[in-house]
């Protein structure tokens, strides 16, 4: 028990570094901006209560509010996608269900149900992020190409943490 | 009430996700200037320091840039120094003349941090009240304009990106002298829109833009970029597309220029106005 906390509580810590050191450095011609640190509502565990998943999410988002200055518009984002993860588990749930004892993983479930799980999630939390952060619907279609070519970028940088770091 | 009780035991994810997401909203909207330079501060608190960190780390990827953009500005300084010139007559003027005023006055300081892809985008210094910083100071390096100084804090300050839709400079076409607003429309970080420009004002691609000096803030004659593109627009304006000279995803060394006229500019024209 106290393993997997300081487990989370690491990956927690190492999410919102990459997030500000690498990731938030990482543009092309201020269309695309992955978010990754969102990875980490991605990975809690089945077992997580709902509220201590929103709470979570909460913290984390206000934590890249802190440090991008943005007040509100990663914590909300941040919040409704976490409020939709049970939402979008129960959508793609494989026949038998989630045993206990597993986790959100694709070596555990499979690349196909991986895919769904991270993309509409992703999909979800840009979305959101990109038009709270405009916050007027002028220009509403190209802030919805943003919004995309982001999930899509995002989704591949998660898909690949994958095969190279979450492998069991 | 015990009905009551069982619907929050039922709902209580559903109540609990409607409490936090309203209170990240209210944190949004609620943000006006007075709240957004508080939330600022705040964030610099906490932030500064893991700010200049990072900041130590990135500059030695761009000490070889920084390096000659150095030297370009030595050689251009000693190019203006009286050692310069053959002086026809030694009575003239020198630098050092009483007779001369003080019109600004340059501090150097250094991006700490930085964002070109937000909408509102701010740039921190770190240099705040302290050095002498003061809001509503000009930002400029060797390339042209950066923006304007928005909050300072003790040892930091905040400058308004021209990379945001808040930020607005009269900017006028150097070689004819017509001015306008220019300001950033949101989308690419190269390019910026000149307004107002009446049709009959001959412009070609290429024409450079510059500031125009009203309003005090910034001196006149900043390089801002060069017309890359312009339109008619409802026939008696031009709307001109400005490739800005100044590549903001690489900001480090900057100026902020303190206008010793501004002072007198505002009170005289408030005293006009009213």
């Amino acid at each position: 028990m106290i393993r997997e906390f300081v487990k989370y509580l690491f990956y927690f810590v190492a999410l919102i570094v990459l997030q500000l050191l690498v990731f938030n450095n990482i543009e092309f011609a201020s269309y695309v901006n992955p978010y990754i640190y969102i990875l980490f509502i991605l990975l809690l565990p089945f077992t997580v209560p709902k509220v201590f998943l929103l709470f979570n999410a909460f913290i984390l988002g206000l934590i890249m509010d802190l440090f991008m200055g943005t007040p509100g518009v990663h914590s909300s984002a941040t919040v409704l996608m976490a409020y939709s993860r049970p939402f979008v588990m129960g959508l793609f749930s494989p026949r038998e269900g989630y045993q206990s004892g597993t986790y959100p993983r694709m070596a555990q479930f499979g690349a196909e149900w991986f895919v769904k799980y991270t993309v509409m999630l992703v999909i979800i939390h840009h979305t959101t992020f990109f038009y709270l952060e405009v916050f007027s619907l002028n220009h509403f279609f190209n802030t919805l190409l943003r919004a995309l070519l982001s999930s899509l970028l995002t989704s591949l940088i998660i898909i690949f943490s994958q095969f190279f770091v979450f492998r069991k | 009430m015990r009905n009551l009780f069982r619907f929050i035991a039922q709902h209580h994810f559903l109540i609990f996700f409607l409490i936090i997401e309203t209170f990240s909203l209210f944190l949004l909207i609620n943000s006006n200037p007075y709240q957004k330079v508080v939330f600022y501060n705040a964030s610099h608190k906490f932030s500064g320091r893991a700010s200049v960190r990072m900041s130590n780390i990135r500059d030695y990827f761009s000490l070889h840039y920084e390096n000659r953009k150095l030297a370009e500005e030595n050689a251009r300084l000693y190019n203006n120094l009286n050692s310069s010139y053959s002086w026809l007559r030694t009575d003239s003027v020198f630098p050092g003349d009483t007779l001369a005023r003080r019109k600004y006055w340059y501090i150097t300081a250094r991006v700490i941090n930085n964002s070109v892809n937000k909408q509102y985008n701010y740039i921190t210094l770190d240099k705040g009240s302290e050095s002498g910083i003061r809001p509503e100071m000009a930002v400029i390096n060797t390339d042209g304009i950066i923006g304007i100084v928005k909050s300072v804090s003790p040892n930091y300050a905040s400058v308004l990106s021209f990379l945001n839709k808040d930020f607005t400079v009269n900017a006028k076409i150097k070689k004819n002298g017509y001015f306008g607003p220019l300001s950033w429309l949101g989308k690419s970080a190269d390019y910026g829109t000149l307004v107002d420009i009446p049709h009959h004002v001959r412009v070609a691609e290429g024409d450079t833009i510059i500031t125009s000096g009203f309003g005090g803030v910034f001196p006149e004659g900043i390089l801002i970029g060069t017309i890359s593109d312009f339109k008619l627009k409802g026939g008696n304006y031009y709307e001109i597309k400005v490739k800005l000279s100044n590549d903001f995803k690489k900001l480090d060394y900057v100026k902020v220029i303190r206008s010793f006229e501004k002072v007198e500019i505002d009170s005289l024209e408030n005293a006009s106005s009213q």
